[in-house]
This record gives structure tokens, C-alpha cells and sequence, in this order.
């Protein structure tokens, strides 16, 4: 197991406060006033206890890496026009299929898909992107001759292997995903 | 206002029930998954855009529409880890659709391990 570094419990911390400062409902009590003492003396205890134990899971390498506002710019543009538009396309498509009278039209089979992608941060979220739009799933991430590949299931195999069904799959996601984390 | 919020629910609702139907009509567990992430993305999507817009405009309560915006980050974060780990114990507890893939890479790369 890693030792944990100091910025990252920091990070740990800071993030872990925003979320109470966000579920209390404090964040807006700042803005307009009024906000409790009692409830942000708490928050901060709470959230060193919480970053104490679980910064080593959650942070491995460059700890403020995320704190970049360029790199959370890109990350929201991508979830909310990217991805979304990826989603409904996709959406749309399996639920036709599902709707559709007669025999489902399905080709359902395991693609092996290479990833360009190194940060584990980048290849969880590509998995994560990817089990997410209807469609297709990932099994597994494995790593073979210096190469990472995804084990893909997919409801609609169009092309057998490697580089066109990556093409398919993962479109411009890849492209994006390396922007955020690399 | 009310109708845009009302279409969006409307929106969610269609795709959760399409996601419903594959459920039942599709023959093995991975393509049910497959037609499951249906209801798990736009379903939920539209009733918590819809929710927040709700939120917002009727109620003019920040804090309501802020958490549920939270509730739909954690959603996007927690549904795909499950739907992974669900399709792998499946393959990896031998359970085979009736008629065969069409390419099973996964299938011959752990026979290689073996």
C-alpha cells in the first residue's frame, strides 16, 4: 500500500468539505448570509476524520491535479455536450431495438478494444463512459505487451476487432478524455 | 416553464419504459444489461434535469435543486461500476447466451491464461 502524502489528504479534505458545504445546503447560506458556525466547525471535522482514512485510496499521483480550473472546464463541457449527445444517440438506438415488433435485431458479441490511454483516472473514466451509453459495456481492462486493452460487450457488432470497433465504440470520447487527464 | 419540465419527464419515462420491454424481451443476462443502462441514463437524467428545474422555478429552494443535482452525480458515478461487475461475474461464472457471440476475444484471451 502507498503512503499517503500530505497534499493528498489535503485535496482529500478539501473536496470531501465542498460536498458538506453542498449536501448541508451551506454553500448558499455564504452567499446570502446566515450560515451556522456549529455546522462548518463540524464539516471541517468531519472532513479531516473522512480524508484521514480514505485519501489513499482516493488520490495516487499528482494530488492538486483536479483543482485546475482549464481542466475542469474541458470536463464539463464534456460531460454536458460530448457525453450527453453521445447518450442520446445511443439511447435512442437501443431503445428502438427493444421497441421494435418481430425478432429483435441484436448481434451481440466481445470485442477487444486497445486504449491509447495511461492515468488509471483517464481509464476508469473511459469504462465508466462507456458501460454508461446503452449499448455496450465493459468487462474487463487487461494489459498485454505493453498495451491496454478493454473487453467490450457489445449489442451490435459491426466490426470484429481492435482498431474499427475502438473506432465505433469510443468515437470522439477518447480524444476528449485525454484532454481532461493528460 | 411547467410543460418544458413536464416534457422532460414525459422524455424519461418513454426511454424507461423502453428499457422495461428490452428487460423482458431480450434472451440473456448481457444484452439485458445492455437494455437496463436504458432506464439508468436518460430515465433517470430527465426526471433529475427535470427535478432540479422543478426545484428552481416552483419552489425557488437552491438547496433542493443542488442536492439533486448531487444525487445524479453520484448516480453517473455508482451505476456503470455495477453494471461492470455484474457482466463479468456472469462471464466469469460460465454463464453462455443461447445462440453463440458473434466474436468472444474476452472468451479466448482467459483460455489462453488457463
Amino acid at each position: 500500500m502507498k503512503k499517503t502524502k500530505f497534499a493528498a489528504f489535503l485535496s482529500t479534505a478539501i473536496v470531501c468539505y465542498l460536498f458538506w458545504l453542498v449536501l448541508t445546503g451551506q454553500i448558499i447560506s455564504i452567499f446570502r448570509g446566515g450560515a451556522s458556525a456549529s455546522v462548518l466547525i463540524a464539516g471541517g471535522a468531519v472532513s479531516v476524520l473522512v480524508a484521514l482514512f480514505s485519501a489513499r485510496f482516493f488520490i495516487h499521483d499528482k494530488a492538486f491535479f483536479m483543482f485546475n480550473p482549464v481542466r475542469l472546464f474541458i470536463m464539463l463541457f464534456y460531460l454536458f455536450f460530448i457525453f450527453a449527445w453521445e447518450l442520446i444517440k445511443a439511447n435512442w438506438d437501443v431503445a428502438r431495438r427493444a421497441l421494435r415488433p418481430g425478432k429483435l435485431k441484436i448481434n451481440p458479441g466481445i470485442v477487444k478494444v486497445p486504449t491509447g490511454l495511461k492515468s488509471e483516472y483517464a481509464l476508469s473514466m473511459l469504462a465508466n463512459s462507456i458501460t454508461l451509453t446503452p449499448g455496450t459495456i465493459t468487462m474487463d481492462i487487461a494489459d498485454q505487451d505493453d498495451k491496454t486493452y478493454c473487453y467490450i460487450h457489445w449489442i451490435d457488432v459491426t466490426a470484429e476487432n481492435g482498431e474499427p470497433a475502438g473506432d465505433a465504440i469510443k468515437g470522439t470520447l477518447e480524444k476528449w478524455i485525454r484532454r481532461i487527464w493528460e | 416553464m411547467r410543460i418544458a419540465i413536464d416534457i422532460l419527464i414525459l422524455i424519461s419515462l418513454f426511454f424507461a419504459v423502453a428499457g422495461t420491454v428490452g428487460l423482458l424481451r431480450m434472451p440473456d443476462i448481457f444484452t439485458r444489461m445492455q437494455s437496463s443502462t436504458n432506464i439508468g441514463t436518460l430515465g433517470v437524467l430527465g426526471v433529475i434535469i427535470g427535478g432540479t428545474m422543478y426545484a428552481i422555478w416552483q419552489y425557488s429552494d437552491y438547496t433542493m435543486a443542488v442536492k439533486i443535482i448531487i444525487l445524479g452525480l453520484f448516480y453517473m458515478i455508482t451505476t456503470p461500476i455495477s453494471g461492470h461487475a455484474l457482466t463479468k461475474a456472469a462471464y466469469r461464472h460460465g454463464y453462455r447466451p443461447k445462440e453463440d457471440f458473434v466474436v468472444d476475444s474476452y472468451g479466448e484471451d482467459l483460455e489462453d491464461d488457463d
